[in-house]
């Protein structure tokens, strides 16, 4: 594969693991599950 | 509108979470998301894919979760409390739902039928597998009719399938979201499960990495194409499954302090981390059909779903050099369970919760008229002409009727209800705060972006030429288009005006 799409392949799991990793790290901050 | 009992319950965060993903993903993550990104730029369209998905994805699902939480009711007593002449807007989408799930129930009755055909790979091995492939889809499985006007008689294996599909959808559905958040765990990570197989398998064939350099190869000329934006954001605006009902009563079974705004991130990543996934498997695929039949990548690949799936897919499996038969029944099988959590959100959120809510009908019984009705409704697409109507109907409701109410929605919802009295409730319990600029994002932003959708990509091409070249006696596709989008309007109204005081659910 090229450098360029290997580039965007490892970039684009950055930005999701990054995505999800914020995510979840926020998990509890505000919301409760139970009423 | 009835008045709500105590309304069902998730069972736990993470099981809303994954039956929120589910409905979010469905064919269109597997083959309409690859294709857009090989055909505008491969890696230069994700960056307007994911700003899309942040300016108009995120925050329109915060919406349909947040306002269900708020009113702890589905999509028509949700805007009969912004305004009681607002009730129908709830309405049409619940048409717009119906429709859909009316015919992707018998999209997954052609992957039932294909998983069967697999295990003797049915449309024949190698060369003569892909000469077969194309002619077993449309003449033994479909016997496929001239056209829209004749739609001869119903196939019967299909109408079979169909009805297996619809006692699935049943029984996971008439025991409401404690069970359908249960089920949704197995029917989300099984088809992952699956496309890491299907990856696998599309990797070790020969010609795998030519396919990825399509994929993923960027050109960022193609980012000061307008074409390339529409695709993106009308990418972004199918793939969550909004604007479809659903998710407003999904989003009405939430507890009430829990949270919204994260719950929203979480589903839409992990939906476009699914499509950029897929896009691997679909295209090191893609890369082996066009070494192995010697074709360039634009014969193999397209963004039809329905085309790829039971047209070129099967290609591909009858060339492979081994297994064939066994990553057949793989790949179906993933699209069956890729397909059943949305059909019963589609079912469910869609149609059955604004029943229960509007009619105070016991959970059994409106599932069991949903069901039996939209099986029926669901014939129309099982006969020779089948193919053609679907065609048109999911051009009616996935697009003309998911957008158009979306944009209203968001208008009524931004301008109306408020949308900083939105912002203010999901941000008493959220995870993520989100800021004034949600606002704006959801006042004009959003809407925009739909109603550009919708005009660049539909009025500006239907409304000229007559849709897909259909006819049906005097009429045109298109016309069958505004005539069905029209009846779906003219029932909300109706649904409106009928009075009720029954008490919903159980």
């Amino acid at each position: 594969m090229s450098v360029a799409a290997i580039l965007t392949t490892v970039i684009m799991w950055l930005v999701f693991i990054a995505g999800f990793a914020f995510c979840f790290s926020r998990i509890g901050k505000g919301g409760k599950w139970e009423d | 509108m009835a008045k709500a009992a105590v309304r069902e319950r998730w069972a736990s965060r993470p099981l809303f979470i994954f039956a929120a993903i589910g409905s979010a993903i469905g064919l269109g993550n597997v083959w309409r998301f690859p294709y857009l990104t090989y055909e505008y730029g491969g890696a230069a369209f994700l960056i307007p894919w994911i700003i899309g998905l942040i300016i108009m994805g995120v925050p329109w699902m915060v919406l349909e979760f947040g306002m269900g939480r708020f009113f702890q009711k589905s999509a028509p007593g949700i805007f009969e409390g912004i305004g009681k002449k607002w009730e129908w807007l709830g309405w049409w989408p619940v048409f717009v739902a119906f429709l859909i799930v009316s015919y992707y129930t018998v999209v997954m009755a052609w992957a039932l039928r294909y998983v069967i055909s697999s295990f003797n790979v049915a449309w024949g091995v190698g060369a003569a597998g892909a000469e077969g492939a194309v002619p077993y889809y449309l003449e033994n499985v479909l016997n496929i009719s001239d056209g829209a006007g004749v739609l001869g008689g119903l196939q019967w294996s299909i109408v079979g399938f169909l009805a297996l599909t619809w006692i699935v959808v049943f029984l996971i559905v008439f025991k409401g979201a404690g069970v359908i958040g249960k089920v949704a765990v197995w029917t989300v990570t099984i088809p992952w499960a699956l496309l890491v197989i299907l990856l696998i398998r599309g990797l070790t064939l020969p010609g795998a990495v030519t396919g990825l350099e399509y994929y993923l190869s960027p050109d960022f000329s193609q980012l000061t194409n307008v074409e390339v934006w529409f695709a993106a954001f009308s990418q972004i605006a199918f793939t969550l499954s909004l604007g479809m009902a659903g998710m407003f009563a999904y989003g009405s079974f939430v507890a009430k302090k829990a949270d919204i705004t994260n719950s929203a991130f979480i589903t839409s990543f992990a939906n476009c981390a699914t499509s950029f996934f897929a896009g691997f498997a679909v295209f090191s695929t893609v890369g082996f059909m066009m070494q192995a039949l010697g074709v360039p990548v634009g014969e193999v690949a397209s963004g039809s779903s329905i085309g790829m799936s039971f047209m070129t897919y099967p290609v591909a499996i009858s060339m492979m050099p081994a297994a064939n038969a066994l990553i057949g029944v793989l790949f179906f099988l993933c699209l069956f369970f890729l397909g059943i959590d949305s059909a019963f959100f589609l079912a469910y959120g869609g149609v059955i919760a604004p029943v229960m809510d509007k009619f105070g009908m016991s959970r059994v019984k409106a599932t069991t008229w949903v069901c039996v009705i939209a099986f029926l409704v669901g014939l129309i697409y099982t006969t020779q002409g089948g193919l053609y109507w679907v065609d048109m109907v999911d051009r009616t409701a996935a697009f003309y009727g998911l957008l158009i109410t979306g944009a209203l929605a968001c208008i009524v919802v931004g301008w109306g209800f408020g949308a900083a009295k939105l912002r203010e409730h999901v941000n008493e319990t959220s995870d993520i705060k989100v800021g004034a600029w949600f606002d704006w994002l959801i006042k004009i932003v959003v809407p925009a972006g739909l109603v550009f959708v919708v005009i660049v990509g539909g009025f500006m091409e239907d409304v000229p030429e007559a849709y897909g070249g259909y006819a049906v006696g005097t009429l045109s596709g298109s016309h069958i288009i505004w005539i069905i989008l029209g009846v779906t309007l003219v029932l909300s109204f109706v649904f409106q005006a009928i009075k009720t005081k029954g008490v919903s659910g159980e």
